[in-house]
C-alpha cells in the first residue's frame, strides 16, 4: 500500500502538463554539484566555479538534473562524468588520508586513490560510441588524459576542494548545462535496459527484472546521510526462504526507481510537504493538486521570524474550509496519504501509515487545534506548532536543547491523524515536568511559570479527548475557567492558584516575591493534597489579614466559593491519582489567567 | 471438501509486508497464508490441504509501534551438524556482539473468523476417506489441541482458537469496506529450493476478505 501510493504519487507528477514540476525521468536524478571545472574543447581548465549560496548555516550547492548515480558501498564505484574529488582528481581526503596514516595504512589508501580515478575514467570510455563523439565527452577526456593536480592549486576554490572532498563536475565553456547534461550523454544514460524480466513486481503487478538493491532515501532526519533504505535486506537474520538482498521483496527496477524519487522528492530539505515531529519525519501527499498538500509546514510547523502570522492564517484557512466543506484548490474527498518515517542507521522504519480523505483530515487536524485552545496571554501564540507541545513534555538540557521522550513525537502525530486521544505517556510527561519544575527560576532570579501555556494546552486537549473517546459522563473542560465544574482535582487547582495569589497580593502584588508557595508545595498539594492543604488554608489566614478590606472580602469569597465544590468529608483527599493531578494543574493554570486577565495593565507586564 | 470456520484471536499480530520485512509493517488484515497456518497448526496430515475461502474482521484495526531487541545472524546449520557429530560444540549467539534493534507497526487487539476448506487427496491415504480427517479435525478443534500453538504472523503472537459452528448466530463482522492493495496470498512450493510468493488484490467488503482460489487467475506470481 505505501510502495504503491508513492509510485502513484511519482506517476501523477509525471503526468503533469508543466515540465518544470516533473520529478526526475528513469535514469535521472537532482543532485547537488557545488564545484564545476569550466573546461574549453581542447580539454584545458579555464576555472573552478562555486555554484554554492549560503542557506541559513551551511553553504549548499546548486542542484542539477544529472544521470542516475550507482549505489555506493565500501567498493570503488564511479558515477558517469560527476562524482567526488577522489574520484575526479584523485586528491585525497584529508580526513581519510588522517585516518590512514594514524592506521599505517597510508598506501593502502594512495593505491584506492588511483584506482577510484581510473574507474572514474574507464567509465567515461565505456559510454557509446555516439557518446564518445560528443565534444563535451571528448574534452573531459582531454582533460584527464593531461591531469596535472599541482596546476590546480592556484585556483582558489581548489583549497576547499582539497578540505571537503564536494562533488564536482565538467562543463564546456558557452554551456548553460553540465557535460553529463548533454543530449548525448543523457540519451545514453536513460537507455531503456531490456534485462529480461525474472519476477512479478509487486507494486505495479507486472513482470519485470526484480531490482537487487534499491536507490537511497535521503532527508530521513536522523539516517545516515549517504541515505537509507525502507527495503533493505542488509543482514543474514532479515533473509526468507533462502532468498538474498531485493529478492526478498520483489520489485521491479522501474517501480523501485519510482518510489524512491517520490519519496527523495517529498523529504527534500525546502519541501512543503514534510514536516519533523520528534524524531519521526513526516511527509504528506494527496493524490491530485490539493492547498491542504502545501499548508503542511504552516499549521505544524514554526512560523519564520519574519512573519510569525503565517501559522495563524493557514489554521484559519483550515477552519474556513471544513466549515463551508470547500477547500481552494482540490475536492474534499482528495484521498491523502500521510506517512511518518523514523531512522536505525542504514534502514528506515515506518512509525505510521495513514490514508484519509482531505475533509476528514482537515476535520481531525481542526479538532487539534480546538482541543488545544486555552486562555492565555496576548503576547503567547494562538496555535502552538508541534515542537512547541513536544518540548513542553521534555526537559530542558544545559544546552539548551530539549530531551523530548523519543517515540512521543510519532505518536502523537499519529493520534492526531487517527482522532484518537493522545499517547497517555504525553500526559504523564507534562505532569512530571510541571512538578519538577515547580521552583524553576530564569537567568535574573525571576520564577518560571511550571504550568506553561504549552502544558496547560496539552494537559486539556488530553483530557478532553479522552473524554470523548470513552464517551464518559464527565463534561469537557472548557478554554476559560469552569466555575461549576466539581473534579476534586480542578478545584483544588483553583484553590491553590488563589490561596498563591493571596500570598502575593499580601506582599505587595504578583511579581513582588521571588518564591510563593508554588515553589515549595505544587508538587505536594497536586499529589497529597491531605498532606499540606491544612497547612495552606492556615496560612493564608495570615496573609489574608494583611490585605485591605474589600480585597480580603472578596478572596475570601472566591475560597469559599471553591469550597463549596468539596463534600466536607471527603476534603482535603488523600491523594489524587495522575489525572486528577493533570485536572488540578489545569485548574491551577486557568485560575491564575483569571487573576491576570481581569486586572490593570500593570499586571500584564509583571506576568512576562 | 468440507468448510469449517475457526474464530482466531489475539491480543498481537504481525501479518508482515514482504517489502517492509525488516523493520516490520503488518497488513491490515489476516493473510491467507498466516490463516493457513494456524489450521495446519490444529490438523496437517500429508494427506489433506487447506484452502482459505474467506477472512471476516470482527475488531476495528488497531495498530501500535514497537521497538525490539532482535540478533543480526543466523544460527549456522554446520556448526549445529558438527557439534551433532562431536558431541559437544558452541552455537551460542551473544546479543551483545550481533544486537539489531528493528521497529515493528504491528496490530492491536485482533479477533478473525476464518472460513477455509480442507481438501482430502485419496491418492496420498490409500485406505482412508475425507470423513476420517474431517473427524479428526472437528475433535481436535473443539478441544483446544494443536501440535504447535496458532500464531498471528509471527510466532511470539500466539492465537488463541475456538471452533465455530453456527457462524448465523455469531457477531457481525466489521462494518467497513476498503481496498487494501495487493496482498500476499501464499507461497509456491513446486519448487522447494526457491519459493515463489503470489499476491491478489484484496478487498475489505462489509468486513469480509474473500479469497480467490490458488490456480485462479487472480492469484498472481
Amino acid at each position: 500500500m505505501i510502495l504503491q501510493a508513492l509510485d502513484a504519487y511519482y506517476r501523477r507528477k509525471q503526468a503533469d502538463p508543466d515540465p518544470a514540476k516533473r520529478l526526475p525521468a528513469e535514469g535521472l536524478e537532482d543532485k547537488e554539484i557545488p564545484f564545476v571545472l569550466e573546461l574549453d574543447a581542447s580539454g584545458a581548465l579555464l576555472d573552478i566555479s562555486d555554484t554554492r549560496s549560503a542557506e541559513g548555516k551551511k553553504k549548499i550547492g546548486q542542484r542539477f538534473l544529472v544521470p542516475q548515480g550507482v549505489k555506493k558501498t565500501s567498493g570503488v564505484a564511479a558515477n558517469l562524468l560527476r562524482d567526488n574529488a577522489e574520484y575526479v582528481l584523485g586528491v585525497p581526503d584529508c580526513k581519510k588520508l588522517d585516518e590512514s596514516r594514524g592506521k599505517g595504512k597510508e598506501d593502502d589508501y594512495r593505491r584506492r586513490l588511483i584506482e577510484m580515478h581510473a574507474v572514474f575514467r574507464s567509465k567515461i570510455v565505456a559510454l557509446p560510441t555516439a557518446a564518445q563523439e560528443d565534444t563535451g565527452v571528448r574534452a573531459v577526456l582531454a582533460f584527464l588524459d593531461t591531469l596535472d593536480v599541482s596546476a590546480l592549486e592556484h585556483f582558489p576554490a581548489f583549497a576547499d576542494i582539497q578540505a571537503s572532498n564536494p562533488v564536482l563536475s565538467f562543463r564546456l565553456s558557452g554551456d548553460l548545462g553540465l557535460v553529463c547534461q548533454r543530449a548525448a550523454v543523457i540519451a545514453a544514460a536513460t537507455a531503456i535496459s531490456d534485462a529480461a524480466p525474472d519476477g512479478i513486481c509487486l507494486v505495479r503487478n507486472e513482470a519485470a527484472a526484480i531490482e537487487r538493491l534499491h536507490p537511497a532515501v535521503k532527508g530521513v532526519w536522523g539516517a545516515q546521510t549517504s541515505g537509507a533504505n525502507i527495503v533493505s535486506f542488509n543482514l543474514d537474520a532479515f533473509n526468507s526462504y533462502g532468498k538474498s538482498q531485493g529478492a526478498n521483496a520483489p520489485l521491479g527496477k522501474a517501480a523501485a526507481f519510482a518510489y524512491t524519487t517520490a519519496l527523495n522528492h517529498l523529504l527534500a530539505r525546502d519541501s512543503r510537504q514534510r514536516v519533523q515531529v520528534g524524531d519521526a519525519s513526516t511527509v504528506f501527499w494527496a493524490e491530485e493538486d490539493h492547498d491542504l498538500e502545501n499548508a503542511i509546514p504552516d499549521l505544524f510547523g514554526d512560523p519564520p521570524k519574519d512573519d510569525p502570522g503565517r501559522n495563524v492564517r493557514a489554521v484559519q484557512a483550515l477552519y474556513a474550509a471544513v466549515l463551508t466543506g470547500q477547500f481552494t484548490s482540490g475536492g474534499p474527498t482528495t484521498r491523502f496519504h500521510v506517512l511518518g518515517l523514523a531512522p536505525n542507521a542504514a534502514r528506515i522504519s515506518i512509525r505510521f501509515w495513514e490514508t484519509a480523505t482531505a475533509f476528514d483530515l482537515a476535520t481531525r487536524i481542526k479538532q487539534h487545534f480546538d482541543d488545544l485552545s486555552i486562555v492565555h496571554a496576548d503576547y503567547e501564540p494562538r496555535f502552538l506548532s508541534l515542537s512547541a507541545l513536544l518540548k513542553a513534555a521534555g526537559r530542558k538540557k544545559s544546552d539548551g536543547t530539549y530531551d523530548i521522550p523519543p517515540n512521543l513525537g510519532g505518536e502523537m502525530m499519529r493520534a492526531l491523524l487517527e482522532g484518537l486521544p493522545y499517547p497517555t505517556t504525553l500526559m504523564n510527561h507534562v505532569i512530571t515536568r510541571c512538578r519538577a519544575e515547580q521552583a524553576r527560576k530564569d537567568q535574573n532570579a525571576k520564577p518560571v511559570p511550571n504550568v506553561s501555556y504549552a502544558r496547560a494546552a496539552l494537559l486539556k486537549a488530553s483530557l478532553n479527548r479522552w473524554i470523548r473517546f470513552r464517551q464518559s459522563s464527565e463534561k469537557e473542560f472548557t478554554p476559560v475557567l469552569d466555575p461549576a465544574n466539581t473534579n476534586p482535582g480542578y478545584r483544588l487547582g483553583r484553590l491553590f492558584a488563589t490561596l498563591e495569589r493571596i500570598q502575593e497580593d499580601a506582599a505587595g502584588g504578583p511579581g513582588r516575591l521571588n518564591a510563593t508557595i508554588r515553589d515549595r508545595y505544587y508538587g505536594a498539594a497536586s499529589s497529597t493534597p491531605a498532606a499540606v492543604f491544612s497547612t495552606l488554608l492556615r496560612l493564608s489566614k495570615h496573609h489574608l489579614s494583611k490585605l485591605s478590606t474589600g480585597l480580603a472580602i472578596h478572596r475570601e469569597r472566591l475560597i469559599g466559593e471553591i469550597m463549596d465544590g468539596f463534600d466536607a468529608a471527603s476534603f482535603p483527599p488523600r491523594i489524587l491519582p495522575l489525572p486528577d493531578q493533570a485536572r488540578f494543574a489545569l485548574g491551577y493554570y486557568q485560575q491564575r489567567q483569571t487573576f491576570f486577565t481581569k486586572s490593570e495593565p500593570k499586571n500584564e507586564e509583571e506576568s512576562q | 471438501m468440507k468448510r469449517f470456520c475457526l474464530e482466531l484471536s489475539g491480543p498481537w499480530a504481525c501479518f508482515t509486508r514482504p517489502e517492509m520485512k525488516v523493520e516490520r509493517v503488518s497488513y491490515d488484515v489476516m493473510t491467507p497464508s498466516a490463516a493457513r497456518a494456524c489450521f495446519e497448526a490444529i490438523l496437517w496430515k500429508p494427506a489433506i490441504r487447506w484452502h482459505v475461502r474467506r477472512i471476516e474482521v470482527l475488531k476495528p484495526i488497531r495498530w501500535i509501534n514497537l521497538r525490539r531487541n532482535e540478533v543480526a545472524s543466523v544460527a549456522s546449520t554446520r556448526n549445529a551438524e558438527t557439534a551433532m557429530k562431536a558431541g559437544r560444540g558452541d552455537l551460542a549467539l551473544y546479543i551483545e556482539d550481533d544486537r539489531q534493534q528493528r521497529a515493528g507497526l504491528f496490530l492491536r487487539d485482533v479477533a478473525y473468523r476464518v472460513h477455509a476448506d480442507l481438501q482430502f487427496m485419496p491418492d496420498r491415504d490409500l485406505d482412508a476417506n475425507a470423513m476420517k480427517y474431517q473427524e479428526m479435525f472437528e475433535r481436535r478443534a473443539r478441544r483446544g489441541q494443536c501440535v504447535n500453538q496458532p500464531y498471528l504472523g509471527c510466532r511470539e503472537f500466539a492465537a488463541a482458537f475456538r471452533l465455530v459452528d453456527d457462524v448465523g448466530a455469531e457477531p457481525a463482522p466489521l462494518a467497513e469496506t476498503r481496498d487494501l492493495g495487493f496482498m500476499l496470498h501464499d507461497l509456491d512450493f513446486s519448487n522447494p529450493a526457491d519459493p515463489q510468493p503470489r499476491f491478489f488484490r484484496a478487498r475489505l467488503e462489509n468486513g469480509v476478505v474473500t479469497i480467490p482460489a490458488w490456480d485462479s487467475q487472480e492469484v498472481r506470481g
